[in-house]
């Protein structure tokens, strides 16, 4: 990509640039606050949370192949099914694991999360195949001026914000949201006022695999994606996480963006050190900032 | 009674190589490395209650180093010397900020930590070799290997067993419970955390070392990779960490199976694991270890301790 924009003017290739950060930022943070809403609801920390992707990634590549049936109408459909994996997954493997002591539970949880990641990961492998899959889906671009507009990415842009909008309203507005922030904001006191406890950790799993899976498209359009993409994916989640800061929505999509941008950036000047970059900040926010840069610590 | 039996398993295991099979000891020599990175982990994993993903790091610094300075002509010594020494400064230098995180955090970060080890392998191939790896010089190896790592696991069960009965374990255990009151009740917090930390290092560290000597080619991949960072916490967890027992039982438990999903399932043999990996977290909170009648059968041989 960078040889390509390598021939636009540097003006121009900044811009494009800071379009494809954005857009990369984006699918990270979508996939990322699913994983943070888990997070700051039930203190779990979702080692299986990438496979989610990469299934929605796979499913919508299994379609598309099948039935050439636009990516953007399969994620549509992604919704119910991903919803129903995600409560099944609190169901069957996180809600025993409640009322045993934290430590304890903290183990127990790395070790389910990552079982099931191990395990997903084999059978999507001997399901699928181990070989990259990528979807050669594409719209007619356009051009403003002197700068070429994706119609993908910007129909990818746009749904990313309607996403972010919807959730946002959902988290404000309604009462089941309303349980959400309450609990991530205090879970003896959202339990006080009569949250059922259970049922938002089985609704923020649900939510979060659908915001996984949806990312999962976005990224099967972008990249080519094999069974194996799902654990490193994860870590860089949980980067973007630890950057914006635990269970803010603001901060968790700030962090993706910056990521985004960060990587495409100097994937530009050294394609070596785009991934390392991600890595590197990680480390220097826990050093400077261990509560994230936008967030409140609550550990 | 116990002291025979202990010396009896210690006899068995050191005639191995004698038992007229060349797979015996290789198997064995994983199963002592994977006994040695389980145990190491335990003493922050397990006593002082800090759930380390990046316990490879120590062990892949360790390899590494190992395998520059000792193919920059360094006596084999100082090379095992210089790998342990950079994986004990490693661990005093990211105790401080490392530390201050706590619970999923610290796990968060130290699992940020090893892909960040793994990258920086990769990209400063003039010193590591990259993604084609680093190759030291051959020679017959196995039986060296094996009475090496017998000798290196068997002390670091001693010094697990030394820490879990003394005055420091008590205060790792303090720690673990709750920091603040061991804060209160006088325990240096910091400095235990920070001498844990380098004690768990040291260790994986020269494990590292003895695993480059002996496979003789190490890439990023496979000692920073995901798996072997994943692998000695999943054994720790599913024999039961906080225990000396724990460990020791969750290697053997994975190297067996690992062994025997191998040889009899021609695919899935990664899912079947994951799936072991995840029934132990569902079923049997608190490992192996702690089902009640493997828990009052190792009791009796002296090998669980009530912290």
């Amino acid at each position: 990509m960078a040889a390509r924009l390598g021939k636009e003017f540097m003006a121009t290739v900044s811009l494009q640039l800071i379009i494809g950060g954005i857009l990369q930022g984006g699918i990270y943070a979508l996939a990322a606050f699913g994983l943070s809403l888990i997070f700051g609801v039930s203190n779990i920390l979702n080692l299986a949370h990438g496979e989610f992707l990469m299934l929605g990634a796979m499913v919508s590549f299994l379609v598309y192949t099948g039935t050439e049936l636009s990516p953007f109408v399969t994620a549509l459909g992604l919704i119910p099914l991903f919803f129903a994996v995600g409560s099944l997954f609190e169901r069957g493997l996180i809600r025993p694991l409640s009322g045993r002591p934290d430590h304890m539970r903290l183990v127990a949880s790395i070790l389910v999360t990552l079982g099931a990641s191990i395990a997903i990961e084999d059978f999507a492998s001997f399901a699928f195949g181990p070989n990259e899959k990528a979807l050669a889906y594409t719209l007619p671009s356009f051009q403003v001026g002197p700068i070429i507009v994706s119609t993908i990415r910007l129909a990818g842009l746009a749904f990313i914000l309607v996403l972010t909008l919807a959730l946002h309203t959902f988290l404000k507005r309604t009462y089941q949201g309303r349980a959400i922030v309450a609990t991530t904001q205090s879970r003896r006191g959202a339990m006080l006022v009569g949250v059922n406890i259970q049922r938002v950790a089985n609704l923020s799993f649900g939510i979060g695999a659908i915001l996984a899976a949806l990312a999962g498209v976005f990224f099967v359009i972008m990249f080519p994606v094999t069974p194996y993409v799902g654990l490193p994916l994860t870590l860089k989640y949980l980067c973007i996480i630890v950057l914006g800061g635990l269970g803010s929505l603001f901060g968790t999509l700030l962090g993706g963006l910056v990521l985004g941008l960060v990587e495409i950036l100097v994937a530009y000047y050294s394609p070596h050190w785009s991934e390392t970059s991600a890595f590197i900040i990680l480390v220097l926010i826990l050093l400077i900032r261990p509560q994230g840069l936008f967030g409140r610590f609550s550990g | 009674m116990r002291t025979t039996l202990l010396l009896l398993l210690v006899a068995f295991l050191a005639s191995i190589p004698f038992l007229g099979s060349s797979y015996l000891p290789t198997f064995f020599i994983i199963l002592f490395m994977n006994l040695i990175l389980a145990s190491s982990y335990d003493i922050v994993g397990g006593y002082l209650g800090y759930v380390n993903l990046g316990h490879a790091v120590f062990f892949g610094l360790g390899a590494y180093t190992f395998g520059i300075t000792w193919n920059a002509q360094a006596p084999l010594g100082v090379a095992f010397v210089c790998a342990v020494a950079a994986a004990v400064i490693f661990a005093a230098l990211m105790a401080y900020p490392f530390f201050r995180l706590h619970g999923a955090y610290f796990s968060l970060g130290t699992f940020g930590l090893i892909r960040l080890f793994e990258l920086l392998a990769f990209n400063f191939g003039s010193l590591t070799g990259g993604s084609g790896g680093l190759s030291v010089p051959s020679s017959y190896r196995l039986l060296p290997t094996f009475y090496t790592t017998l000798i290196l696991a068997l002390l670091t069960l001693a010094i697990v067993y030394k820490i879990a009965k003394s005055r420091l374990g008590l205060a790792f255990v303090s720690i673990r419970e709750d920091e603040k009151v061991a804060r209160d009740f006088g325990v240096p917090v910091l400095r235990y955390q920070t001498l844990a930390l380098m004690l768990s290092a040291s260790i994986a560290g020269l494990m590292g070392a003895v695993y480059t000597w002996y496979i003789i080619y190490i890439n990023p991949e496979a000692v920073f990779g995901t798996e072997m960072a994943l692998l000695p916490v999943a054994m720790a967890m599913l024999g039961g960490t906080g225990a000396i027992a724990g460990p020791v039982i969750g290697a053997v438990f994975i190297s067996i199976v690992e062994e025997f999903l191998w040889t009899k399932l021609p695919y899935l043999h990664l899912a079947a694991y994951g799936l072991v990996i995840a029934g132990v977290g569902l079923f049997m909170p608190g490992g192996i270890v702690r089902v009640p009648f493997i828990e009052a059968r190792l009791r009796w041989l002296g090998l669980v301790e009530d912290l």
